[in-house]
């Protein structure tokens, strides 16, 4: 299932989800991210954490583990957890487009970690779910994207061999 | 399937390159990220998920963001799929989501057989996402030209790229970076030139 367009109310709620979910359970970091590895919005200690790459691989993480509850006859594992000595990270499923990442102190019960985040999943769900019915075949139109000079998007240093 | 995000204007595409074992898929993302010019903040870290031989286990990822487009922050996810023929779930893994392909072909002779049966179970592994090659942008790299015991590109082409619609190939030695700047920003200009035509038609 593709992510639906978003437009600034879906992620105004979204923000607020992930907002709400690091102030209940002090978690240093949210993420919603596609399970794709892309990433669609964030809150909280973002600078600490290089979150571009830590999407990518929580989704490879994510699909992994999906793969090892496929061999062991199981529907689903709907959430991945791993505890660390300074912090601990959790991912759980939105539905087939999402997941939310969190990384939190490992001080923090991950009990009410997995609580919150089960709500703000939930709280996503909703929202994805009014984006795709809002329009569902919409996508935005890219005419105002300037291809300048497009033989070299990516331009290779000059000094270098 | 890309993310065209209207709220912030940004467009996130993951680029993935296929190939057998050894064919220089990671090379080609080593030389990107040692030689692309980039501003602050355009390009982050390779992250290579490896064995202690460094050959790739899971994949490796690139982010990195163009500097010519106006109008849209335009991020580039480039992925690598582990090559040996046992990793197979592993390459199901990381095409989810595919947007466009690079598929590295090893130039030399001795190497054809495993450029064929890894093009046949990309297409194969495609297909267990539901999606068609035919309906995803791809360009070909004929890599390693630089070995003395290389095919000729004529019968690489005749192998990989004998179909109704031919697609742009390259030749390259990626260890030299040469040839891969090339080949990235033509899957670049066809993955971007795909998705303007697509929004144009749906707002017509």
């Amino acid at each position: 299932m593709p992510l639906p367009q978003l437009i600034e109310e879906d992620l105004r709620v979204l923000d607020d989800a992930l907002a709400t979910l690091l102030a209940r359970c002090e978690a240093s970091m949210a993420m919603l991210i596609d399970q794709a590895g892309f990433l669609i919005t964030q809150a909280g200690e973002v600078d600490q954490f290089d979150t571009t790459t830590l999407a990518a691989l929580s989704a490879g993480s994510y699909a992994a583990t999906q793969g090892m509850a496929s061999i062991t006859r199981e529907t689903t594992f709907n959430s991945v957890y791993q505890q660390g000595e300074k912090h601990s990270l959790l991912i759980v499923n939105v539905d087939e487009s999402c997941l939310i990442v969190v990384v939190f102190r490992a001080s923090v019960g991950v009990g009410v970690v997995k609580y919150h985040t089960l709500a703000a999943a939930s709280t996503a769900r909703l929202q994805l779910q009014v984006a795709r019915q809002r329009t569902p075949t919409a996508s935005l139109d890219l005419a105002a994207m300037n291809l300048e000079d497009s033989c070299s998007f990516f331009r290779r240093k000059v000094n270098t061999t | 399937m890309a993310i065209i995000n209207q709220a912030t204007k940004e467009l996130q595409v993951k680029i993935v390159y296929y190939g057998p074992a050894l064919c220089g898929k990671t090379t080609n993302l080593v030389q990107v990220h040692d030689h692309v010019q980039a501003a602050e903040g355009q390009k982050g870290k390779l992250v290579s998920l490896a064995t202690s031989s460094d050959r790739t286990l899971f994949f490796d990822f690139l982010p990195i963001e163009a500097m010519s487009i106006k109008g849209f922050r335009t991020k580039f996810q480039l992925y690598t799929v582990p090559g040996q023929v046992i990793y197979n779930t592993t390459r199901q893994l990381v095409l989810r989501g595919v947007d466009g392909l690079v598929f590295v072909a090893d130039s030399q002779y001795d190497k054809m057989q495993e450029n064929v049966k890894s093009f046949q179970n990309l297409e194969e592994n495609l297909r267990t996402l539901d999606l068609n090659l035919a309906d995803i942008p791809y360009v070909l790299q004929y890599n390693k030209r630089d070995l003395p015991n290389v095919a000729p590109v004529d019968y690489l082409e005749f192998l990989l790229n004998n179909r109704e619609v031919q697609v742009p190939s390259f030749t390259a030695s990626a260890h030299k970076c040469e040839g891969v700047f090339e080949t990235l920003n033509m899957i670049t200009r066809m993955l971007l030139h795909k998705f303007i035509n697509e929004s144009q038609r749906k707002a017509a």
